[in-house]
């Protein structure tokens, strides 16, 4: 469905992704892991055709959702068009709207439609969220905050999700809740890209990783295989 | 007693305009954080489109020949549409483009106070130093209550302001387009994976800036006829203190801001010599300032300009 090939991005003069080549397929969980400053948000934020100076510019390679080039769109027509969006890095949800605000903005690209059943779909996804509608955003906890950076990500009807970091500054218990529900929404039909540092827990709910090293792609393979690699084992999940 | 509370309407008539400049300052600063100082100028490009706009609406040999009120009715949307050009093209000629490549909002902030000075001398050049004069455009009526006289124009000024600032409000806080604005505000990055388009939302801004500027203007030049290129610079500059001592980004702030300093100025100038005006007026305001650095309804960020 999505086919990156020969892939390359930088910041400025800097190059930040040396030609990376992957795929990802319908329905799949695919997980990008790797070391701080492997590339792996550089490759979501590129994905998304997000634009300088928080995102890095395409300088050679091609972006591919279902055969055609995405490159020359614009990252709110990769969400209302291709129907992909992202959870980023930090959550980044608006502080300054109520929760119920952010997941209405988010379903902006459908003027006009009901969102009602997707706010409930979200709202029975995380049931925190439902009694915190009223609140300003930037009062949540940092998992709340995380459940909202996914619903409202949901709330743009996306059939591919991208999340980075999700994990983040998450305590152990709600960091299982947060992949027990990817795992579920994958059931239901999502493509979801996860990134993440905590490799052991990516790879355990993943179809197929991929593993970044300064702007390459060193190795990939199903999960289950990578999980058991010495070398990966070694070098990303601590022995 | 009634000389005060005369004064007084005098400063509700100054303050709208103020706070009508201030709004475009707040709107743009708050979603942008973008200083886009050349909106006083784009303020007084409106006095002057209301100008063209009106003398030749009235024309008597002109193939319009519109009565007053008409003349007034079309003048006013039409003034604000074109000045909202004015505002939307300097964004997209000067603004956009620095920013697509990651410039420092200083820079931004620098070419602002640039387009401002292209905007006067570009007038200046174009039409030349002579000053115009607005044509009446509306049969004067003056009430008096107690010992108090008020025009119909100053009405029509004070509720015209207040007018804009419940719609803006009303847009800014329970619209979709308002609530986008307001996560601009907070973080521009996030905007486009909810998939709206910044572009639309900053022009939007724009848009509602220019064009309460370009009412603005045609409201001053309606009660002090005689335009100028510098109109912008003088009047503008006090809004852009208004909207700061109200706390810059805060809509209520450059309302209430604006109202502030128009009853200082006026007060200072009707009970101490009024030469010393400005600088009483401004040391008032420094000391608000002083006090609250954010300005009345401002809250601390971390990075300004």
């Amino acid at each position: 469905m999505i086919r990156v090939s020969n892939l390359k991005a930088a910041y400025g003069k800097i190059e930040a992704l040396h030609g990376i080549s992957f795929h990802v397929e319908k329905g799949e969980i695919v997980t990008l892991i790797g070391a701080n400053g492997a590339g792996k948000s550089t490759t979501l934020k590129a994905l998304m055709r997000l634009v300088p100076p928080e995102a890095p510019t395409v300088t050679g390679g091609d972006i591919t959702f279902d055969g055609a080039s995405i490159l020359g769109m614009p990252a709110h027509r990769i969400v209302s068009d291709i129907r992909m969006t992202l959870a980023p890095e930090g959550r980044r949800i608006f502080g300054n709207l109520t929760v119920m605000e952010n997941l209405q903005l988010a379903s902006w690209s459908r003027k006009g439609e009901s969102t009602d059943k997707e706010i409930q779909h979200v709202f029975e996804l995380f049931p925190r969220l439902a009694e915190r509608a009223r609140q300003r955003s930037d009062t949540l906890s940092g998992g709340e905050q995380q459940m909202l950076a996914v619903g409202r990500a949901l709330m743009t009807k996306c059939s591919v999700l991208l999340l980075d970091e999700p994990s983040m500054g998450l305590a152990p218990l709600i960091m299982y809740d947060m992949f027990r529900t990817l795992k579920r929404l994958n059931a239901e039909g999502l493509t979801i890209i996860v990134v993440e540092q905590n490799a052991h827990l990516a790879l355990k709910v993943a179809d197929r990783g991929y593993v970044l090293d300064t702007g390459e792609i060193v190795a990939e393979g199903p999960a289950e295989e990578l999980l058991h690699r010495p070398e990966i084992k070694a070098a990303y999940l601590g022995g | 007693m009634e000389f005060f509370l005369q004064q007084c309407v005098n400063a509700l008539q100054w303050g709208s305009f103020y706070a009508l400049i201030a709004l475009g300052y707040t709107l743009v600063y708050g979603v942008l954080r973008l200083i886009n100082f050349a909106h006083g100028d784009v303020f007084m490009v409106g006095a002057y489109l209301a100008f063209f706009i009106s003398t030749g609406l009235l024309a008597p040999e002109g193939m319009f020949g519109f009565s007053r009120e008409l003349a007034l009715i079309l003048t006013i949307p039409l003034t604000m549409i074109l000045t909202s050009l004015v505002g939307v093209t300097l964004e997209r000629v000067a603004y956009r483009p620095l920013m697509r490549k990651g410039a420092h909002r200083l820079y931004v902030v620098i070419t602002a106070l640039m387009c401002g000075l292209i905007l006067e001398n570009g007038n200046l050049a174009l039409l030349g130093a002579s000053r115009r004069t607005l044509p009446e455009l509306m049969d004067k009526a003056v009430y008096h209550i107690g010992g108090i006289t008020v025009t119909n124009l100053k009405l029509f000024v004070v509720l015209a302001a207040i007018l804009v600032f419940f719609i803006l409000h009303f847009i800014v806080t329970r619209t979709r387009m308002g609530m986008a604005m307001r996560a601009v505000s907070w973080d521009k990055f996030a905007l486009p994976l909810m998939g709206i388009p910044l572009d639309r939302v900053v022009v939007f801004t724009f848009v509602l800036g220019s064009s309460v500027a370009g009412l603005g203007g045609l409201l001053f030049a309606m009660s002090y006829p005689v335009l100028d290129p510098y109109m912008g610079a003088t009047t503008g500059w006090k809004a852009f203190i208004a909207a700061v001592v109200g706390g810059i980004g805060d809509i209520r702030g450059a309302f209430v801001g604006g109202f502030l300093l128009a009853i200082v100025e006026v007060m200072v100038a009707a009970f101490l010599p009024s030469t010393y005006r400005d600088l009483y007026a401004f040391s008032i305001l420094l000391l608000i300032l002083w006090h609250r650095p954010t300005g009345i309804f401002g809250k601390p960020l971390t990075a300004k300009i």
